[in-house]
């Protein structure tokens, strides 16, 4: 299978690659924050933010139709969201639609509600995107640590992120076997077969995690992993980053 | 399940990420305590084992399908508290890797999925498990229970987290919710089953809510 799906286009080369992990992981969740907090009507400010992103992504030099297709996946979770916004309470009825079925009506206050989410999802995903592609994975647990994260939940997540592909790649040979055994899929009463198949890929990844385990403390392993080489923080992008947060921020403050 | 930004207000977040966090911070301290660095690799193994596990979807009906949450079963099999932590790994890797769930609605997901889809689920389980007699089977049916359970609130949950945020109206919202995981609950009870019982005869000693009464013990050996 794909080795590299979570941070497919992670070793490429730009500037945006090159910053330090801690820089790029703070920016990151901050700009959601205050992306997340910004009022809906402020829609200069989500102009600018959506600028902005983009003028990371022409930095990052990112493939347009990678990016494209993963803010697509955020959208199933927006529309079954949007199913709910004719039920919305009408306080706005001005500009609303009334889609003439027992009362239902798009309200003004629904399509804000609506926009709302959409944008500030679509945003979120938007930045957290353009973290995880310009950083490797470890790089990024690496500058998590080095932010205080606790050790032991950077250890955990480092092996689950070793051991995704070893075991994406069990379930998809089991699939297959499954598959080519004439398994139709089709109903309720036939998910016990998923459930045998996932008692299996547990025994066989517990069981693989005691190897694993006795391997490494045959390696000499006292409870810590070595530390790949950390990138360092280079007063300039320490400038930059400052510069653009107060883009940000004013961004923020015009929609007040 | 997986909530992206802005789909949930500050204020809501901020709440459900203290108590996640909270949560979080006593599960590391006990595992630190308890069993040190050997459970450091199960849990990251049980994290990515989630993680494919849920990449299994299972039929519901005509071809939809739904999948696996997965956090009662680890919570079954490794301790709730470590379920917990086995889940915040698990929807970190997906928010960060996959863009799935935001980065600030992590601490809402983990309310949802973690700590009520596992912790409480769990707490339900041991509640049926003192009231049920001591059996394989009607520890099995409590499996079942609680499993459907768990989907049903974390999907409450995730329901009254949108209404209080203004985001969907609660009484449309919260039946619609619970109609749709009510059913999806069902493959979630017979996975979670399937799979105990598995492991139940294979290696009875990987499930650590398992503790047969002394006397069937002995019948057994």
């Amino acid at each position: 299978m794909n080795h590299a799906f979570l941070d497919a286009h992670a070793t490429l080369d730009s500037p945006l690659h090159r910053l330090d992990a801690r820089l790029k992981t703070v920016f990151a969740l901050c700009f959601v924050v205050v992306v997340v907090s910004t009022p809906a009507q402020a829609y200069c400010a989500f102009a600018g933010y959506t600028v902005l992103l983009l003028s990371a992504l022409v930095l990052s030099r990112l493939p347009v139709g990678f990016v494209l297709k993963r803010l697509a996946l955020v959208l199933p979770f927006v529309g079954a969201a949007a199913i709910f916004i004719p039920f919305l309470p009408s306080e706005t009825v001005g500009g609303g639609y009334s889609l003439g079925w027992g009362g239902l009506a798009v309200s003004r206050s629904g399509m804000l509600v609506f926009w709302n989410i959409l944008v500030k999802a679509l945003l979120g995903a938007f930045s957290v995107l353009l973290l995880t592609s310009t950083t490797p994975f470890p790089q990024l647990l690496l500058g998590m640590a080095r932010l205080r994260v606790p050790r032991v939940l950077i250890m955990i997540t480092s092996f689950a992120y070793r051991y995704i592909f070893v075991l994406v790649d069990e379930a998809q040979r089991m699939a297959r076997a499954r598959d080519s055994r004439c398994y139709s899929h089709r109903w309720l009463w036939q998910a016990p077969v998923i459930g045998q198949m996932i008692a299996m890929l547990f025994l066989r990844s517990y069981e693989r995690a005691e190897r694993v385990y006795l391997a490494m403390l045959a390696r000499g392993f006292d409870g810590s992993l070595p530390a790949e080489k950390p990138g360092t923080l280079a007063a300039r992008d320490c400038v930059c980053a400052c510069g653009v947060s107060v883009v940000v921020v004013a961004l923020r403050l015009c929609a007040l | 399940m997986h909530i992206p930004d802005g789909l949930v207000s500050n204020s809501v977040n901020a709440v459900t990420c203290v108590v996640s966090v909270g949560t979080c911070a006593v599960a590391l301290v006990r595992a630190n305590r308890d069993l040190g660095e050997r459970q450091v690799p199960l849990l990251g193994v049980t994290a990515a084992f989630v993680f494919a596990a849920q990449m299994l979807n299972f039929p519901v009906a005509g071809g939809t399908s739904g999948h696996f949450l997965g956090a009662l079963l680890a919570a079954i099999l490794l301790g709730p508290l470590n379920a917990c932590l086995v889940m915040a790994v698990v929807l970190l890797i997906q928010c960060l890797g996959f863009t799935d769930g935001g980065i600030t609605a992590l601490g809402s997901n983990l309310f949802n999925m973690g700590i009520v889809g596992g912790i409480v689920s769990y707490g339900v389980l041991r509640a049926l498990l003192l009231v049920l007699p001591s059996s394989r089977g009607s520890f099995l049916a409590a499996t079942a229970i609680a499993s459907w359970l768990s989907t049903l609130l974390a999907a409450a949950c995730c329901a009254i987290e949108l209404g209080m945020s203004g985001t969907s109206p609660l009484r449309v919202a919260l039946p619609a919710m619970a109609g749709a995981y009510s059913l999806i609950g069902i493959g979630e009870a017979i996975i979670t089953t399937a799979v105990v019982s598995t492991v139940l005869t294979v290696r009875p000693d990987l499930v650590g809510a398992w503790r047969p009464a002394p006397e069937a013990e002995l019948q057994g050996a």
